[in-house]
């Protein structure tokens, strides 16, 4: 085994032992290099296939527009990836190990949030 | 030079009912109802309504069999009867499935369903869920029902039945999500598989049979497995989301199968049969006749879905039995539909993935620069979009009175960007950004008439949005459809020339329908409902969701502003 991979099998278990909390928290909220690993995850585990590219929203709802069916904290979100939610979320808990669904809570909490604009207005 | 004649071999004599999908077993959509013409469809008025309650994309129409009018709802799939002998035509009965939800997670483009089929006194349709269904007609009581989809591996139905003597023909959606495409027939009585075809793999799961399955352009054994790489096959997609047709006389029941996948072609290279493609099978066991793909290799996402219209027309001065088909790659078929020879491909909207389709191979010749793949990285502006030139789930209709064939088309054009993707079964199998852009000419959509055997468009009505809605042809010389911003409109089948319109509430996805009521009078019928592919990409025409506001789509800015969600069921009448 290599140093590296030594590394990365220290982090995942670390990451995977704060997932298994009640309240989890993001252990690598806000870090920019995960939030890249997450943008690449979510376009290679399809979730662009219902959330559309970007997370702009598809057949599923939009990820970034800073509104939220089920909550938008790192419990939240972590929850809804891993066990799935009602019409039609699958649950990733089985596919995914817990530190992959953190890559992507934290690519999803790296979109900048547009201004909450609940009018659309005509000229 | 065209003569028409009509399709007696697929034709019985019309009731004045809508008992099938495509009104009859060629799926032509056409009634020989005349009491509406050119000169009085002006007076058409609505005479009644109906919310369904239900806000996903109204698709397909209802059924008039026994003066009792029969609606389909999109998921939960709650099937209304209402009885049109009666005055306000009060529901005789309210059937109302047990629907997994979580199949709404599993459907790739809405939760549609695209309407039901009677037979022997059963009313006959799919669940998103993966089930097919039986109910009594008139008491509403469930008879059968039968898993056949399973939503583990991604599959989901929406397509609408036929029934072809004692047998139910079935298919999955889930094109988008690693399927392996198949085509089942089910016991009309019970319920109970017949027999299981599949569209992709060796020949023994194809019934490609020695001796039996004889195409006009491809020849040999396990074509379905070795025009794959590898065994991407498995997971290859071909899904029968569309619309099916019959030809006694030939006894060969005729489907069409959507796109491969994934997105990116580079990871299945090969033709990729039998997606992108028509199948004629024999009801009775399923043994494949001939096959015919449309687009092989298909990196557009140009699924095959769209109806098969059996007709009998005049092409280079012999009468030809043939098979017309307007696929989402933009040009209009007109096959052998005895052996698949293509005996007319001509563009119906602007095409330039491909230059044109060689009749002596069946294959379209290529232009280099609109393929796609990973490798290839941001491939623009091609047209069609993977939208299509025309909407599978919008059906084109057929007026042996004109030779016309009406259909509704779509003005736009794509990028294409592939990367790789991963499989994981029951999840989205897809890999490609695909940004939208509005055709050239200023309008996305035209409704128009098509000159089968000359391959020309005859005339057109340029729409705003495009029309997503089916087409209904009438012996009356009316021809009906609707459009994305909820009108309800009627043109002159010879001319083209506008002749009525009604505001509908919702933009139109679903297909008309014409029908003599129990008073003797002709009525005309359609959901209201915008939804299907258009509640994803409109981006602001959504409204039940506090949760979910997109920005609008660049290509389409102002959808929104003259519709939003909802089911209605309208009945139109002089």
């Amino acid at each position: 085994m290599s140093g590296m991979c030594r590394v990365m099998v220290a982090v995942l278990t670390a990451l995977a032992g704060i997932a298994s909390a009640d309240e989890p928290t993001n252990p690598a909220g806000g870090d920019a290099k995960v939030a890249g690993q997450g943008e690449v995850l979510f376009n290679v585990m399809n979730c662009d296939g219902c959330h559309g590219a970007g997370g702009l929203g598809f057949v599923g709802p939009s990820l970034v527009d800073g509104r939220w069916r089920f909550g938008g904290d790192d419990a939240a979100i972590f929850h809804s990836i891993r066990d799935g939610r009602p019409h039609g979320m699958p649950a990733y808990g089985a596919m995914l190990p817990d530190a992959v669904i953190w890559q992507l809570v934290t690519y999803l909490q790296s979109q900048p949030l547009p201004k909450d604009v609940p009018t659309i207005a005509w000229p | 030079m065209l003569a028409c004649l009509p399709a007696r071999a697929v034709q019985a004599e019309d009731d004045g009912q809508w008992t099938q999908p495509g009104k009859d077993f060629a799926a032509t959509r056409f009634s020989e109802l005349d009491q509406i013409t050119v000169a009085n469809v002006g007076q058409l008025r609505s005479v009644w309504n109906f919310s369904t309650g239900v806000l996903s994309g109204h698709e397909g129409q209802p059924l008039v069999v026994n003066g009792t009018m029969y609606v389909v709802t999109p998921y939960p799939n709650v099937l209304y009867a209402f009885d049109l002998t009666k005055e306000d035509y009060p529901l005789r009965f309210k059937y109302r499935p047990d629907v997994n939800p979580a199949s709404v997670g599993i459907a790739c483009c809405d939760s549609v369903n695209r309407g039901a089929v009677y037979a022997e006194g059963k009313i006959v349709y799919n669940l998103l869920d993966g089930r097919t269904v039986a109910v009594d007609a008139q008491t509403g009581q469930e008879v059968w029902k039968a898993t056949v989809a399973d939503l583990s591996r991604g599959e989901t139905i929406t397509m609408a039945p036929l029934v072809v003597g004692d047998r139910v023909f079935v298919g999955p959606s889930g094109g988008e999500y690693g399927i392996r495409g198949w085509f089942k027939a089910l016991d009309l009585a019970t319920g109970k598989l017949v027999w299981e075809a599949r569209n992709l793999g060796p020949d023994s799961a194809v019934l490609a049979k020695p001796g039996i399955f004889r195409s006009f352009y491809d020849h040999g054994t396990e074509l379905a497995e070795r025009s794959w790489a590898a065994e991407s096959w498995k997971q290859g997609g071909a899904p029968v989301w569309g619309w099916l047709s019959y030809d006694p006389e030939l006894d060969l029941v005729y489907y069409s199968t959507g796109n491969p996948g994934p997105y990116n072609p580079e990871q299945r290279e090969g033709d990729n049969k039998w997606t992108s493609s028509v199948l004629a099978r024999r009801p009775g066991d399923g043994s494949l006749v001939w096959a015919y793909q449309f687009t092989p290799h298909d990196n557009w996402d140009y699924d095959s879905n769209a109806e098969n219209i059996l007709a009998e027309i005049v092409i280079r001065g012999a009468t030809r039995k043939v098979l017309v088909h307007f696929d989402k790659n933009g040009f209009a078929y007109a096959l052998d539909r005895a052996t698949g020879e293509v005996l007319v491909a001509e563009k119906y909207v602007d095409v330039n993935w491909a230059q044109r389709v060689d009749l002596k191979t069946g294959r379209p010749v290529l232009n280099a620069d609109k393929q796609t793949g990973k490798s290839k990285g941001m491939v623009q502006l091609i047209c069609p979009s993977l939208e299509g030139g025309k909407s599978p789930a919008s059906p084109a209709a057929y007026s042996p009175r004109t030779g016309l064939f009406y259909v509704p088309t779509v003005n736009l054009c794509m990028d294409w960007e592939a990367r790789d993707t991963a499989y994981l079964p029951g999840t989205p199998y897809v890999g490609a950004n695909v940004p939208y852009h509005p055709g050239a000419g200023g309008s996305l959509g035209a409704f128009i008439a098509w000159d089968p055997a000359a391959g020309k468009r005859v005339w057109e009505i340029k729409e705003k949005f495009p029309v997503w809605s089916g087409a209904l042809a009438t012996a009356g010389n009316v021809v009906f459809y609707g459009t994305l911003d909820g009108w309800l409109k009627a043109a002159d089948a010879k001319t083209g020339k506008p002749l009525w319109k009604a505001k509908v509430g919702s933009g139109v996805v679903g297909a008309p329908i014409t029908y003599r009521g129990p008073d003797g009078k002709q009525y005309v019928a359609v959901y209201a409902g915008i939804g299907g592919d258009w509640f994803l990409i409109a981006g602001d025409i959504r409204s039940d969701d506090p949760a979910d506001v997109r920005p609008r789509a660049d290509f389409a800015p102002d959808l929104s502003r003259y519709t939003s969600q909802g089911g209605i069921v309208w009945v139109f009448a002089l």
